[in-house]
């Protein structure tokens, strides 16, 4: 109890609750802009976390991060331009909406159902990490090394485009975190005797690179997209309760899918989007009605979306393994605050938890009347023309990645990483599974050789505890998983021809 | 930058190989058989089976039938402007990397805030910008980035040629 009053008391100091507000403008302004993600928003966060106390900087990438993945409906709903990839799954659906005259429905229901998922998937976060912490306080560097394996597995899994390039990705972010000496051993890896290669790339400014310099890459070379006519709303949230009745079960799934998705490593909000609106789509009464401006769709995506947010954090949290690429940033700033990531976060630092989760809530809260504003504002924010807001973001990327430890090198590997992930897009090799590798190269790595320096080389006692033997059979089923479902539809295709 | 899968494929498998290479010169550690080589000895040997799979195309009947859907939305915004203008606008893309070196190669000498409102500049101009927007923006933006990063934050921007006001 006193820990509870303790985190009512960290989330109730004037700074935390200044950064909550001042990131929640932020997340609605930047996911509102088509193009600028709620992982760019995050990673460009980060620098001036450093100047924050550690729950005021927690808090901003919270609270950004939830305000971008709603706001990215917006321009979705009235411009049929996704404002961040997790909106793209319904946005043919939400203007459809609009052009029936609907506007403020389509918009409602992405706001309504949005906070809705925030908030369950908080619940979920607070009941489900606890409990894996117990569990997870007797996991060896042998379970470590599976549920990191595991992990990485699970990003190119998930990918939408072809595994053998998502796994390409995946060692290619892996081989990047080999560079510099913060290997298990102290020696210095492809360096090529460059100093500032030394330490390593750094995962912050590759990241603002590969989200931030790429995204302004890509707009370089597409014509501006259209200009928001001024219009009025009527009531946002009217109506709301009557589909929130109306589509109980689908919201719920939503719900339930978003939590699943956001839980496993790599897999993030625009994931759960696509997901939650194909099933929608499956298990409806009224199939024909997608498409064509139909809520039902909306309800569960919507509320997919949001929640997975929160639930990537419970991988986060405790093992250090990033449930999508906003939790990726997020590990980065623990590490920073003195919140390593760990079962005994739970334990020793349990005020801080209950603060997080209080932050959760509150800026779900939040998100409803902050969100009617943006809503009713958007037409001023959309005509901010693309040429004024992305020089912006190339000096921010800059002075952001200097920030981080007052060294130019930064600078470079943002350029250089903005470049890898233009190339990469184009190509189709999946950006988020390189991040992963990035991120987690290191504990992949540690857990390995120190498994294999404790058995002696031996690759038995990889399989013999029972948690890592379990661990184990679900890595080799993550791995032959596409193969099987190959051949699966190949047998298919043939039976039916 | 679209290049083809044999491309990528291949570039990806000769990295692999220069990794598995550069890690197996990697001293050992006395009285360990496992060292620093081990990880990206594997590593370089998953990139190369990989690299030859996209190169000879054996991965691409895994995709996922539904992929088309995915773009869909965004290339109807996003539709290239012609083909003729491509290697050109190819170019352009570049531009914001080559920004970020000048930016990191001059800004010791220039300082932040000429640097600062040289990127602001082109950038806006390549994007289309009016000078009467552009300009403005130049002027504004860098002086703002300073006053958060610099008073605010303490992060030491160089002064060089034009210290700032305060």
């Amino acid at each position: 109890m006193d820990e509870i009053l303790e985190a009512f008391r960290l989330v109730t100091a004037t700074d935390v609750l200044v950064a909550i507000l001042a990131a929640s403008v932020y997340g609605l302004v930047v996911g509102a802009l088509p193009g600028l993600t709620a992982t760019m928003a995050t990673a460009l966060l980060v620098p001036v976390t450093f100047y924050l106390s550690p729950i005021a900087a927690v808090a901003t990438i919270i609270a950004a991060s939830a305000m971008a993945i709603f706001s990215g409906d917006i321009p979705g709903a009235l411009l049929r331009i996704p404002g961040t990839p997790a909106s793209a799954a319904y946005t043919d659906e939400a203007y459809a909406l609009t052009r029936k005259g609907q506007a403020e429905l389509a918009l409602g229901t992405g706001l309504w159902f949005s906070a809705i998922g925030g908030i369950v998937g908080t619940l979920s976060l607070m009941l489900m990490a606890p409990a894996l912490a117990e569990m997870a306080l007797s996991f060896s560097s042998f379970e470590y090394f599976w549920l990191s394996f595991l992990g990485l597995m699970c990003a190119t899994l998930v990918a939408r485009s072809s595994p053998v390039k998502a796994i390409a990705a995946m060692l290619l972010g892996l081989l990047v975190a080999c560079v510099g000496m913060e290997n298990p051993a102290g020696t210095p890896r492809f360096t090529f005797g460059i100093t500032d290669l030394l330490g390593g790339i750094e995962p912050i400014p590759a990241l603002v690179g590969v989200f931030a310099i790429s995204e302004v890459m890509r707009a370089m070379v597409t014509p501006e997209p259209p200009k928001l006519p001024r219009r009025r709303f009527g009531s946002i949230l009217k109506g709301q309760w009557a589909l929130t009745k109306r589509y109980q079960v689908p919201m719920w799934r939503g719900n339930l899918v978003g939590i699943i998705i956001g839980v496993l490593p790599g897999a993030g909000a625009d994931m759960a989007a696509w997901v939650s609106y194909a099933l929608s789509k499956r298990f409806s009464k009224e199939k024909e009605k997608f498409g064509t401006g139909h809520p039902e769709g909306l309800v569960e995506a919507g509320a997919s979306n949001n929640a997975s947010l929160a639930s990537g954090w419970v991988p986060a949290l405790l093992f250090g393994i990033p449930g999508d690429t906003i939790t990726a940033i997020a590990i980065g700033v623990l590490y920073m605050k003195g919140l390593n990531p760990g079962p005994t976060l739970f334990t020793e630092r349990a005020s801080s938890m209950y603060a997080l989760y209080i932050i959760f809530i509150l800026a779900n809260i939040m998100m409803i009347p902050l969100g009617i504003a943006m809503i009713r504002l958007a037409a001023l924010v959309l005509h901010a023309p693309r040429a004024a807001v992305l020089p912006v973001i190339v000096l921010l990327a800059a002075v952001g990645a200097f920030a981080i430890g007052n060294n130019l090198f930064a600078v470079v590997i943002v350029a250089a990483f903005g470049v890898l992930g233009f190339v990469m897009e184009r190509n189709g090799y999946p950006v988020a599974a390189m991040v992963l590798g990035i991120i987690m190269g290191s504990m992949v790595e540690t857990n390995f050789i120190t498994s294999l320096i404790k058995s002696d080389n031996s690759l038995l006692p990889f399989f013999e505890r029972p948690v890592s033997a379990v661990l184990a059979a679900i890595t080799a089923g993550a791995l032959f998983w596409p193969v099987a479902a190959w051949a699966l539809r190949r047998g298919r295709a043939a039976a039916a021809a | 930058m679209h290049l083809p899968d044999r491309v990528t494929g291949a570039i990806l498998a000769g990295l692999g190989a220069l990794a598995a290479y550069g890690g197996s010169l990697l001293p050992a550690v006395p009285g360990q058989d496992v060292g620093p080589n081990v990880f990206p000895m594997v590593i370089g040997v998953g990139l190369i089976g990989c690299g030859a799979m996209i190169a000879f195309g054996i991965g691409s009947s895994f995709e996922a039938p539904e992929d088309g859907t995915e773009q869909a939305p965004s290339a109807a915004g996003r539709a290239p402007s012609g083909a003729a203008t491509s290697r050109l606008a190819g170019l352009r893309a570049l531009l914001p990397p080559a920004l970020l070196i000048i930016y990191v190669l001059v800004v010791e000498w220039l300082g932040f805030l000429p640097t600062a409102a040289l990127v602001v500049l082109v950038t806006a101009l390549a994007l289309g910008a009016r000078l009467r927007l552009a300009l403005p923006l130049a002027m504004v933006a860098p002086l703002a980035v300073h006053a958060a990063f610099s008073k605010l934050l303490r992060v030491p921007l160089p002064d060089g040629m034009l210290p700032a006001p305060w």
